[in-house]
Parts: C-alpha cells; structure tokens; sequence
C-alpha cells in the first residue's frame, strides 16, 4: 500500500490564542484511501489533540463536517485526499458564519429560517415494489438536504445581505410547500417577501456546492415561477 | 438539587441529561470533540426491533422493541419507518426460522411470516433465490439527529453541554471525587468544575476516563466497519435470517444503503485503522441479499468502535452481548461519587439513562420517577 505525505494548510483560529486566524502547516503521512476528515483525525491523534473541527457520521448524512477545502466548500467526510491531486491542500472553516475555533462555525443561523414544522421525512421516490408491508402506508426517508451549511457559506447573496432567506432555507421551504399544500399560503408570502427569492442572484453556487444534490437554485426557481403566476 | 457532571457527548450522555434535567438535577455534560463525535453518529443507523438478539440475547431483545416504540413516538422526525425484512436464502437459515419466530414472539417482537413472492413484492431488489422473509419492526434512524433530539431537549429544559471540552483529570478527597478538571479546547484554558456525582459516558473510551481517576474499567473497544453505497437499493430494513454474523444487515438511508457489518477487538479506540479487507467482505456479503449492492458505486467506507463489556475469556466477538451495565464505583473499587455506564448501544440509549438516573436518584437518596417514557422530544432543529 503507498504512503504519500501530504501537507494539511489549516486556517487554525482561537479566540485570543490564534487570532487574528493564521494557517498552520501539519505534515502527514496518508494511505490511498483516506478521506480529509481521516487525516484531520490522524492530525488531532498525533500532533494537536486541541485542534477543532466537527464531524459525526463519516458518510455524508449528519452534515457536520463541511469546510472549504482548497476554496471549495465540501464534506470533509467523502472527499478523498487522492481525489484533489494536490500535496498541499488548504483548508478553512465556512464564510458567513461566526467563527468558534479552527475549522468549527455557529451554524445556528442556518435553522433560523428552516422551521422545525417542516418535515424531515417525505415519500421515498422511484418505489419498485408492487406491494406494501402490512402497516405501512407510504416508504419514507429522510430529506436530502443534510443542513451543512456548504450552500449559504457558497452564495455571494447571503454574504451581501444578511437578512437573505438564504439558499438551505428556501430549498427546505419549497420541499415543504411541495410535501404541505395547506401550508402554500404561509410558505408562499415568507419565499415572496424583502428577504426572500427575489434577492437570489442566480449564481449557482449553491448547487455547484451541494454534497447530496438538493440543487437548492432549482428549488429558488420553482419558487420564483409560483410566486410569478399568483 | 444535586449537581450531576456527564463525561462524554455521545448518545448515552445526550439521553442521560435529558433524564436528569427532567427529574430536577442540575446537569453538566462535557465532551472532548463535537457532540456524537465518538461512536453514536457514524452507527449504521438500524433502530433494532430487537429480531437480532431474540435467539441468542432475549433480554436485549425485550429492550429493544420496548425502546423501538418508545423512540417512534417521542423523535418520529428522526425515523424512517419502513419496517425491516429477516431473509432466508438457504436450508440452514429455513432451518433457523422456526427457532426465530418462536423467540421474537416470546420477546414481543412482531413477526410475520412471508413467503419468497410476498418478501419480493415489498422489495424487487431482493436475491430472487430467496427461500422464505420475516417482516418485523426495524426501522432507520438518522444517527445524528435523533440523539440530537435529547441534546436538543435537555438543554431547552436547562442542561448545559460543554463540547469541545476535555476531561484531564480528577480531583478527588476521602475517598470520593469531588470534582474535574477540563481543557477547553477554544481558549486552551484549563478549570474546575466541582460536581455531587459524576458519569462516564465516554462509551468506548470509558477505560480512559477510569485511568484518569485511577481505576480500571472492563471496556473492550469493538470497531466496526460500515460500507455505504449510492442508491437507495430498497426501503426496508434487510437483515439475513441466521445467527448474528458478520455482513447480515442491509439499512437504507436516504439516497443511500449502508451495509454493515464486521467486528475485531481493539486496545484502544483512538488507535483504529480500517482493515482494508472489510469493506469487500461487506460488500460481497450483502450482495448475497440484495445482488445490485454489488453494481453499486462505493460511496464511504468507515469505522465505528462499539463500548462491549470486556470477557474473562477469549470468545467470539459477535457473541459478546450487546446489553449495558451502570457501574458504581464505590461498589467495585471504592471510590465514591464516579458510576460508569459499560457497554449498550444506540436503540436503547434512553432506557440506559433512566437505570442511571435510578442509581443516581438511589445514591442521592431521592424519589423521583423517570419521564422519559412519554416525554416527546423537542425538534433536532431546536438545538441550534
């Protein structure tokens, strides 16, 4: 199995410590298969026990461990190391979030405008089966929008204007408008007013972005074309 | 009220605050890294009916379709609930099913019988050789956010949740502990923080924790490894029918499936590597219930360290139970103030909470009854 060694550039902050933010350069050595969230864990083992960054599944379901790596805004979880060709690879925490340490972010912003009346759950797609098992009605799965913040910290909108429903926000609420008719009213006049589709952009980044393909622009036009025939 | 110090922000310890702010202590939870960082989070995600463990652990088997419904009725946003499937594909496993059903039956599990043309209606993408399914209440849960659900509780009902805090030692004075000493690891400031009882939570790295206080514990850390494919290749829950083995489950979970799993026994839980075998021997082996995990594109491949009890004597690891214990301190070794919680897993993290917060409410010699049987959780979402 070949070992390479590779340089992890981390934007190290902490408060009154590291600060204003500088990189710190960490040499490791790194097995073909290795994700960046396992050298960031072979990091912590070996050389700075103190270093922070978040993560939870290791399979790109929780949404804890999106950072930009080499500029980009990804899961730290299912990026491979071999996959960006590079021996140095740099990585930061989101933008437009407040910084708490490291790679780490508030990212309770982002729930400000997902309201935990919109469902979670919705109709599994593409069902193949001719029957269902006895009490069950409908297969459901989770939503694919794991929350990790890589759409808002993407969008030059949201940087712009604070007040920006935002790209995960009204991806959520077009889901919810689709899943909840009797709600269409409510989610319509949020997505319709100062701080909703209106301001977007159109730059895209949001599904450039994207790690489960909610494709949260699409959802941005939907809206926009519903709010357009009312 | 009493003031109770959790160590370890993992599924055990999210479920225990949220008991103990419930019966009026005062709760304070400390975790090295991000809450669920350990163990919890990157489980597979089956919400057990208990079928697994009817044959050879019944008691286990008991808790987990009493937890099961619990945990449907109190975190519904956290589930997908689509049931699961036990799948004979040979005579040794037909040969296996009567003793199966006679169990989860004994054990309250419901089952239901199926003949290969009803199992593959449910779900096309089953082996078509397929001899004969079990439907039972397995479901899936977002790892995550269902623990996410109690932190998110606890803390609206006054806990507070230290993450990114490490325990670096205890202090202690006749015979007791008497308080911690945490590193915080965003100023890099060293404190006390005195407590009335304390409770290691730290799952797998709950040995650590006993060093720290100079005791022994008998964790033995059980690594896992998890294969996660792209494709959701079916809705429910695939589980083969046979005696707990390596590669026997199958969750669905979102777009994807995850097929776990293996077992070894490790020293130290920080320390583990994916064996580069694993994940073929997964892959090969699910392949057997549902053949297209096999065209399947790889999606990740990772390692969970389960917390088992450790065993005098050598034994197959798939036969260590998976049940939990509280361990008081003063019992075994002495020293008052400290309980360890050993072993369990993520189907029953509240029942684990309510028989510590028990011992808790005996040790401080308190008449408080559990509320968490009924109590629905508050929305994941809240936390933030």
């Amino acid at each position: 199995m070949s070992i390479k060694k590779i340089t992890f550039r981390i934007l190290r902050y902490k408060p009154g410590l590291i600060d204003p933010p500088q990189f710190q350069n960490f040499s490791i050595e790194v097995k073909p298969d290795m994700t960046i969230l396992d050298g960031l864990e072979k990091i912590r083992l070996e050389q700075d026990t103190t270093l922070m960054y978040r993560h939870s599944c290791h399979h790109s379901s929780c949404g804890t461990c999106a950072c930009k790596i080499n500029g980009t805004e990804s899961l730290a979880c299912t990026t491979k190391i071999k996959d960006l060709k590079s021996i140095s690879i740099t990585l930061a925490p989101l933008d437009g979030f407040r910084p708490i340490g490291d790679l780490v972010v508030d990212i309770s912003p982002l729930f400000t405008n997902i309201s935990e009346d919109w469902s979670y759950l919705k109709n599994s797609e593409n069902v193949k089966s001719s029957q269902m098992p006895e009490g069950i009605k409908e297969f459901k799965r989770f939503e694919n929008c794991i929350e990790c913040g890589a759409c808002v910290s993407a969008c030059p909108v949201t940087h712009k204007n604070k007040g920006f429903l935002g790209p995960a926000a009204l991806a959520a609420l077009s889901n919810e408008l689709k899943k909840s008719p009797p709600k269409a009213e409510d989610l319509l006049s949020m997505a319709g007013n100062k701080n909703g589709e209106r301001l977007c952009e159109r730059a895209l980044n949001c599904s450039r972005v994207c790690p489960t393909g909610v494709y949260p622009a699409r959802h941005i036009s939907d809206l926009h074309r519903v709010l357009k025939q009312k | 009220m009493e003031h109770i110090i959790i160590i370890g922000g993992g599924g055990t310890g999210a479920a225990i605050a949220h008991d103990l702010v419930l019966r009026g202590f005062e709760v304070s939870l400390f975790e090295r890294g991000e809450l669920l960082s350990g163990t919890t989070g990157r489980h597979h995600g089956l919400l057990h009916s208990g079928a697994r463990y009817a044959v050879h652990d019944p008691a286990a088997a008991r808790e987990c379709i009493s937890e099961n419904k619990i945990l449907r009725r109190i975190a519904p946003q956290a589930i997908e609930q689509n049931d699961g499937l036990f799948v004979a594909l040979d005579e040794a496993d037909l040969d296996y099913k009567p003793l199966f059903l006679e169990n989860c039956r004994a054990c309250g599990i419901p089952a239901r019988e199926l003949t290969a043309e009803q199992a593959l209606a449910l779900e096309p993408e089953l082996n078509p050789s397929l001899k004969a399914a079990v439907q039972v209440p397995d479901a899936t849960m977002d790892a995550w956010r269902l623990p996410l659900h109690f932190y998110a509780t606890a803390r609206a009902n006054g806990a507070r949740i230290h993450n990114f805090s490490e325990i670096i030692g205890f202090s202690q004075a006749e015979g007791a502990v008497t308080g911690i000493r945490v590193l915080d690891h965003q100023s890099h400031r060293e404190y006390d923080v005195r407590g009335d009882l304390f409770v290691n939570a730290a799952g797998a790295w709950a040995g650590k924790i006993c060093d720290l206080a100079g005791i022994q514990l008998p964790i033995q850390p059980g690594p896992g490894v998890m294969v996660a494919v792209n494709d959701r290749l079916t809705n429910m829950v695939i589980n083969r029918l046979h005696k707990a083995g390596e590669g026997d489950i199958i969750v669905p979970q979102r777009k994807l499936t995850i097929l776990g799993t293996s077992i070894w026994l490790a020293d130290d839980p920080d320390a583990v590597e994916l064996p580069k075998d694993h994940g073929p021997r997964l892959i090969e082996l699910g392949a057997k219930l549902v053949p297209a995990v096999k065209k399947a594109e790889i999606h990740s491949m990772w390692c969970a360290v389960r917390p088992l009890i450790a065993q005098a004597e050598a034994k197959d690891p798939q036969e260590i139970s998976r049940d939990f214990d509280c361990c008081d301190h003063k019992q075994r070794d002495n020293l008052e103030g400290l309980i360890s919680v050993i072993g369990g897993k993520a189907t029953t993290l509240r029942l684990m909470a309510e028989k510590i917060a028990d011992l808790i409410c005996r040790k401080t010699g308190r008449n408080i009854a559990c509320k968490t049987k009924t109590k629905k959780l508050l929305h994941y979402r809240m936390f933030y």
